[in-house]
């Protein structure tokens, strides 16, 4: 986390934002290492690995102050275009309403009941996924995602951007999920959270799922 | 600061649903009185806590109401 310069910040704020009220950076550091991250307010940078999670729980300007500034950290930083920026989160590939034309976040939706032979994936960064039961049954309120939507997820790190994820770190471990026919579901589209972009698939399991339908893990690459 | 939550909150939070995939939005009670609110816990067991709260210890867990 580093505070930007006046200089940096005067650069920035002539520049358009990737999003409502921040920007996607790429910066070469002072050790020469090429880094992304999200500058907030054109004056604090967030590098990609970071948490953002203290976002919510310090002030801004209480950041700003406990950060370092960016002047001998960086050599230079730019604003990545719109099109390089979205490669960031490459796993937007399907439309988000492909899926039952549902639009809103899957709690929000109505319940329905899974057809015979429906396949789910879930990704976590966890190995050991507490929500998944030594039975192979997953527990009540354990969210997974279609097969299919899953099919656009290559990587840990695009799992996180297309389930906007809170935790930054890639969410690798990739479990299969088939429940029996008739076990109630809601689906619905992943709204952008977290400086993440959402757009995937969700499916609640609202009263989970019976034993022996979760297997896995399998591991995907992390980036 | 990342900290790992005792087991009785772990066993607490594995028993109610998730807000999102591998990850439950709650609000915390710090021993000293304050409360964090929203904040994403992970696997029921990691979350990330600015360093004044982390140190102080956590003295109720529940799941954040919109």
């Amino acid at each position: 986390m580093l505070r930007m310069e006046p200089m940096r910040t005067r650069a920035l704020l002539e520049q358009p934002e990737s999003g409502m009220g921040y920007q996607i950076v790429e910066v070469v550091t002072a050790d020469f290492k090429t880094k992304r991250g999200v500058v907030y307010n054109a004056e604090l940078l967030l590098f990609e690995e970071e948490p953002r999670t203290m976002l919510k729980t310090a002030s801004f300007a209480s950041l700003l102050a406990e950060s370092k500034s960016s002047q001998d950290e960086i050599r230079s930083l730019r604003v990545l275009p719109r099109t390089t920026a979205s490669q960031l989160v490459e796993a937007v590939r399907e439309p988000a309403a492909s899926y039952g034309r549902k639009t809103g976040p899957a709690k929000d939706t109505l319940p329905e009941q899974t057809k015979e032979g429906e396949v789910f994936k879930r990704f976590s960064f966890f190995a050991d996924d507490r929500r998944i039961l030594p039975d192979g049954s997953l527990r009540l309120g354990t969210y997974g995602t279609t097969e299919k939507d899953a099919q656009n997820v290559r990587t840990g790190k695009e799992a996180v951007a297309r389930y906007a994820l809170p935790d930054p770190r890639p969410a690798s471990n990739r479990f299969t999920i088939e429940p029996h026919k008739d076990t109630v579901v809601q689906c619905g589209v992943v709204e952008p959270a977290f400086d993440q972009p959402g757009g995937g698939i969700e499916v609640l399991f609202a009263n989970g799922t019976q034993p022996k339908t979760v297997t896995g893990r399998d591991k995907i690459r992390d980036e | 600061m990342r900290i790992k939550l005792d087991k009785k909150w772990i066993a607490r939070l594995v028993r109610l649903p998730e807000s999102g995939m591998g990850y439950q939005r709650v609000d915390l009670r710090l021993k000293d009185g304050r409360e964090v609110k929203d904040v994403a816990v992970f696997n029921a067991e990691e979350l990330d806590l600015a360093d004044e709260f982390a140190r102080i210890g956590i003295k109720d867990v529940r799941l954040h109401s919109n």
